[in-house]
């Protein structure tokens, strides 16, 4: 994991584009680019089609055809739309529970005639699987206070009696 | 639930969060904990019971009292966790290989 991270997960990759397409490129056909697979995506063995509607509050979902017709799942809203350096969205499992969720954050860098696509996924301290409820604190407050938390004790964790 | 799920649920109340934040430098008495924390002895007990259960606390006697029970920190207990997190990490590396491999391509 990388160095420092608390409750989040930060990865990185570095493409021969400029920003523009890149951003544009991760957004607009995120279909094209994103892993097919149970893994990657829930709509079932066929794999649904990932979409992300390109302004604040757009939603980023899957869709999948079946018999009884066309199924959405809903991953997130975006919350943040600043082309083409930044965007950043919530993102739910299809295992989370109806207010669980985390964010995802996407930095885009010129670094001459490339660009350095950053994603930071937080906010997975706040993640209980068994209970749904949280003392009665706002979700957005709850994730940044365990996020910090997490930041700053990690390290000490760690570093106690390997 | 997961091992990583059952320490993400000890450490999603903050009394527990403030026991595992006390005990970072040293072990501590269940007495300390509960003046610390400023909860009452049978609360603290309660969240020593479930910490102890996910393993991420332990009991022991003191070194030179053995009188004195005294707990711990179990760093092991976050391994699941961390693990957990890796995975999450590998899957958006893939991701992001896959996104440079289209981007780059005929292009």
């Amino acid at each position: 994991m990388t160095a420092g991270a608390g409750d989040f997960i930060k990865a990185s990759v570095s493409v021969r584009l400029g920003i523009e397409q890149s951003f544009r490129l991760f957004t607009e056909q995120i279909d094209q680019w994103w892993r097919r697979g149970p893994r990657y995506r829930n709509g079932g063995p066929d794999s649904g089609l990932i979409h992300l509607e390109p302004r604040l509050d757009g939603r980023v979902f899957e869709s999948s055809k079946s018999g009884q017709g066309e199924r959405v799942f809903e991953i997130g809203r975006i919350v943040e739309w600043s082309p083409p350096a930044r965007l950043a969205f919530t993102w739910r499992n299809s295992v989370f529970a109806d207010d669980e969720m985390t964010l995802v954050e996407v930095d885009f860098t010129s670094q001459g005639a490339s660009t350095l696509v950053t994603v930071v996924h937080r906010g997975w301290a706040a993640i209980r699987p068994d209970h749904p409820a949280r003392h009665g604190m706002q979700i957005p407050a709850f994730q940044r206070s365990l996020g910090v938390w997490w930041g700053d004790q990690l390290s000490s964790l760690r570093s106690l009696g390997k | 639930m997961t091992r990583a799920g059952g320490v993400f649920a000890a450490l999603a109340d903050p009394t527990r969060r403030g026991v595992i934040e006390a005990l970072v430098n040293s072990p501590r008495t269940p007495g300390e904990l509960a003046s610390a924390l400023a909860v009452s002895p049978q609360a603290l007990s309660r969240h020593l019971r479930h910490l102890r259960r996910v393993g991420l606390v332990q009991a022991a006697n003191r070194e030179n009292d053995a009188r004195v029970l005294e707990y711990r920190i179990r760093p092991a207990a976050l391994r699941p966790l961390r693990g957990w997190l890796d995975r999450v990490e590998a899957l958006w590396e893939k991701q992001l290989s896959s996104f440079r491999d289209f981007a780059e391509r005929d292009r």
